[in-house]
């Protein structure tokens, strides 16, 4: 078909639609490229991601220390053992003179309480509270509950204890070069103890024998997550043996972890019937929807394995949820979209482009595409960036993780398609009020702020009414579609109270329609964007189409 | 091309307030073919006209018609129409070529179409040697004619041009007007306005008078300049010797009467405007007298509109 000047149809229609919108487009890039502003906003852009870069960077050369998740390679009471080792030995792990070998306290005497009184000798001193004149005091051992810290002691004030000055408990002050008054102290030494008032009891320990202390490291990583990936098998293995308890002593202290104290221990709190085991609950799909460990199974999982990828995720999306999406997906367009065609109306140079055969409705579609192009090109390089780095330095056997890349690109085209919307927002506000306009968008980035940490916080009702909640929400869903682990290390770090970013960053995606996919809730985020860009353009269209221009 | 059924240009009735201001008042006007001056002193409605015709602004009442089409609904007539619009912004870090090849995409044009156009037109309006410039390097003569390059570079049939002399140098007014004058000489219909008699007189005949929004004049301006100059002129004469002239004045037939104004110039009285200036430099070469300056002070814009008004009321 040809026209009356003999071109081809698709030529008159098609290719002068597209020679406007490339017009327009490309005059709106070099509009913005020749602006100083955004140079700015594009800079302070790339070097917050680089300063994020530089973290990442950083955190790989130092390492990964392992991570003592159970808390018991720590010797909390400074006698040398690691807790884990006294919890063997039925010790005290808060006691200095409870530790493995050390035998029980023998007592030889006691003062009455309340009275007062004097005695002598080479001793072991409990719970005493008095003054205390030596010829030797050891000072071999420090720390632990109501031990004296014999090193550290100050010079006593003057007075009376309890009278003119207060003593804490387990401590005990310097009145003299070998004289020292205690409160409800422990302590070894040879010398005579005065009560006034007070109490002490002394005496010695019994049946001591030597025991070689273990290295920290052996209670560090010592208790790996055993997951034969069948949930209908026997899971979980009490590596370490703190749930089993095979030949420790039948009084043995309150288990200890760092987070808590756990008085009874239960060696099958999953109550499946089987002891020390870890018990992995799936649904029709076989997908893990949670775990229930007995106690002190599977608590120390190494890092190598769970948290070095855990972080690993966690930075792609924090950084690309908080850096990409909240920061970049906000302030770009508050910088480069509100001006789109209020600039040109209050410089006058509407006129030129107005005078030529083109729509308004067409022209401020233009605009938005030739900033999308200038913003989302921005965020797509960055993005790739970003993708290089975290690929060819992350965890794992590959030498460049490509999956990483995909995600990048995923959290890229996330944030482009809410560089559309809050640029159609944001545009149709300029041209509806020159002045106010950007008080109102600024009034919108802060609601948009906080409902992306709303999100963030797990939030599924109240956000929807955001562009930030489906933005995030997307990402999500890519990340699972990318990484379909991520649910199950999601769950795991739960389950196991492990250090988690993935818990923090990450939910699992919420509109799925109750399908679960994420194809499903990716394809609803896509669809909420796009709508609300179509719409914002299209209310902006009409309130432009109607205005006079002066 | 237009036809008597279509003209170019057509109000009717046409009528715009902003508030209670009046823009254009009950307007009716219909232009086609050559060059029409649009005269009126500063807010006398010509920018509201053209923006009207533009489709920027919405009529309060009646109709505006572009090539017999609603400008306000529909782009279409801006294919054959180009403007120039009063605003002196343009976008600075172009250059001449630039800005008129990419505005030129937007009539549909390839780029190359586009470039070739446009290195065209500005040749036309006597920019080729600068249009690789960047625009914020132009006098401001340079700057009226890239904007006049662009109205044109489409090939419009109608050429709106909004204060094409603003501003301008003798230089530059005297090539912007004759670009103007080859347009009306190329048969293109060419709206041009300003508030300066003289202007407007030496690109054209046809003109338009509008004062304080309302159609005061339309027709030839010669015309309407006869009726003028057979009302009483003053012409007025700075010289060493204004009572030796003044004598000299007296028994000339245009001549009425001679005055002498406050500052000591010689102020000679006529009904007949330009006969007095025919005889005027015989008066003076036979004097002898050293002259400083000439005016006609009544020759202008406001004299023109005080005397259609006066006639009018």
């Amino acid at each position: 078909m040809m026209d009356r000047q003999g071109r081809g149809l698709a030529e008159t229609v098609w290719t002068r639609l597209d020679r406007k919108a490339g017009a327009i487009t490309e005059l709106t890039i070099r509009q913005l490229r020749h602006r100083l502003s955004t140079w700015v906003v594009l800079a302070v852009g790339f070097l917050l991601l680089i300063a994020l870069l530089a973290l990442f960077i950083g955190g790989i050369r130092d390492g990964w220390e392992p991570i003592d998740n159970d808390g018991d390679a720590h010797d909390w009471d400074g006698d040398g053992y690691p807790a884990g080792q006294e919890f063997k030995y039925g010790s005290d792990p808060f006691d200095r003179f409870s530790f493995p070998g050390s035998g029980e306290f023998v007592e030889e005497g006691s003062f009455e309480w309340g009275s007062v009184g004097l005695y002598s000798g080479n001793h072991t001193w409990r719970s005493a509270t008095g003054m205390f004149t030596y010829t030797w005091l050891d000072d071999s051992q420090i720390g632990g509950g109501g031990v004296l810290e014999v090193d550290s002691l100050e010079p006593c004030p003057d007075g009376e204890l309890f009278e003119d000055f207060w003593l804490d408990w387990g401590e005990g002050c310097r009145m003299d070069v070998n004289r020292i008054v205690v409160h409800d102290a422990s302590f070894v030494g040879n010398g005579t103890f005065r009560v006034e008032e007070g109490y002490a009891a002394w005496g010695y320990m019994e049946d001591s024998f030597d025991v070689e202390p273990e290295p920290a490291s052996n209670y560090i990583d010592e208790d790996d997550i055993d997951w034969t990936g069948d949930p209908n098998k026997i899971n979980g293995f009490d590596d370490d043996g703190d749930c089993l308890r095979i030949g420790w002593p039948e009084e043995t202290p309150p288990d200890f972890v760092w987070w808590s104290w756990e008085p009874n221990h239960d060696s099958d709190r999953n109550g499946n019937g089987v002891d020390c085991d870890v018990e992995w609950i799936a649904d029709s799909n076989g997908n893990i929807v949670a775990i229930i460990p007995d106690d002190n199974v599977d608590e120390d999982p190494s890092e190598e394995n769970l948290a070095y990828e855990d972080a690993h995720r966690a930075f792609i999306i924090g950084t690309g949820k908080i850096a990409f999406v909240m920061i970049l997906g906000i302030f770009l367009p508050l910088f480069l979209a509100l001006g789109l065609v209020r600039d040109e109306t209050e410089n006058g140079t509407l006129h030129y482009l107005l005078s030529k055969p083109i729509h308004r409705g067409e022209f401020i579609t233009y605009r938005i595409l030739g900033y999308l192009v200038v913003a989302g090109g921005f965020v797509l390089i960055m993005s790739l960036m970003m993708g290089l780095v975290t690929a060819s330095l992350g965890p794992g056997d590959s030498i460049f993780r490509l999956k990483d890349v995909i995600v990048w690109l995923g959290i890229a085209f996330a944030t482009i398609l809410a560089l559309a919307a809050y640029g159609a927002i944001f545009n149709t506000l300029g041209l509806l009020s020159s002045r106010y306009g950007v008080y109102i968008a600024l009034v919108i980035g802060v609601y948009e702020f906080v409902m992306a940490v709303l999100t963030l916080g797990g939030a599924e009702l109240i956000p929807v009414l955001s562009v930030s909640h489906w933005t995030l929400q997307l990402i999500d869903s890519i990340v699972l579609i990318v990484w379909p682990n991520t649910i199950e290390m999601h769950i795991i770090a739960s389950a196991f109270d492990l250090p988690s970013g993935i818990t923090a960053f990450w939910n699992p995606p919420a509109h799925t329609l109750g399908t679960e996919s994420p194809f499903i809730s990716g394809l609803i985020s896509v669809i909420v964007l796009l709508l609300i860009t179509s719409l914002m353009i299209i209310f902006g269209q009409s309130q432009f189409k109607r205005r006079e221009i002066m | 091309m237009s036809t008597k059924a279509t003209p170019a240009v057509l109000l009717e009735k046409c009528s715009k307030w902003y508030g209670q201001v009046i823009g254009i008042n009950d307007v009716s006007l219909a232009i086609d073919g050559g060059v029409t001056g649009i005269l009126g002193p500063n807010g006398a409605g010509k920018s509201t006209l053209f923006k009207l015709l533009m489709g920027r602004l919405k009529p309060s009442s009646g109709n505006v018609r572009l090539f017999g089409v609603d400008p306000w609904v529909s782009t279409s007539p801006y294919r054959r129409v180009g403007y120039v619009a009063e605003t002196e912004k343009l976008y600075d870090w172009m250059t001449g070529h630039d800005f008129v090849s990419t505005l030129a995409r937007l009539h549909g044009m390839t780029r190359e179409e586009a470039s070739d156009r446009a290195s065209h037109v500005l040749d036309f309006v006597g920019l080729s040697d600068v249009q690789n410039k960047e625009i914020g390097k132009y006098s401001k003569g340079m700057r009226q004619r890239v904007k006049i390059a662009h109205a044109l570079v489409h090939d419009p049939d109608l050429i709106i041009l909004d204060e094409p002399l603003h501003g301008c140098d003798p230089i530059a007014r005297t090539s912007i007007m004759s670009v103007i004058r080859d347009l009306g000489s190329q048969g293109k219909t060419v709206l041009v306005s300003s508030h300066i008699l003289d202007e407007i007189e030496r690109i054209t005949e046809q003109i338009v008078i509008l004062h304080n929004g309302r159609l005061l004049a339309l027709g030839n301006l010669h015309a309407i300049r006869d009726l003028l100059d057979k009302h009483p002129h003053r012409i007025l004469i700075r010289t060493e010797n204004p009572r030796k002239l003044a004598e000299s004045f007296v028994p000339e037939d245009p001549v009425y009467g001679v005055r002498f104004a406050e500052d000591g110039a010689l102020e000679v009285l006529t009904n007949d405007l330009s006969a007095a200036h025919e005889v005027l430099p015989r008066v003076i070469v036979d004097s002898g007298l050293k002259i400083t300056s000439i005016e006609n002070p009544d020759d202008n814009l406001e004299a023109l509109l005080g005397y259609l008004v006066g006639d009018a009321s």
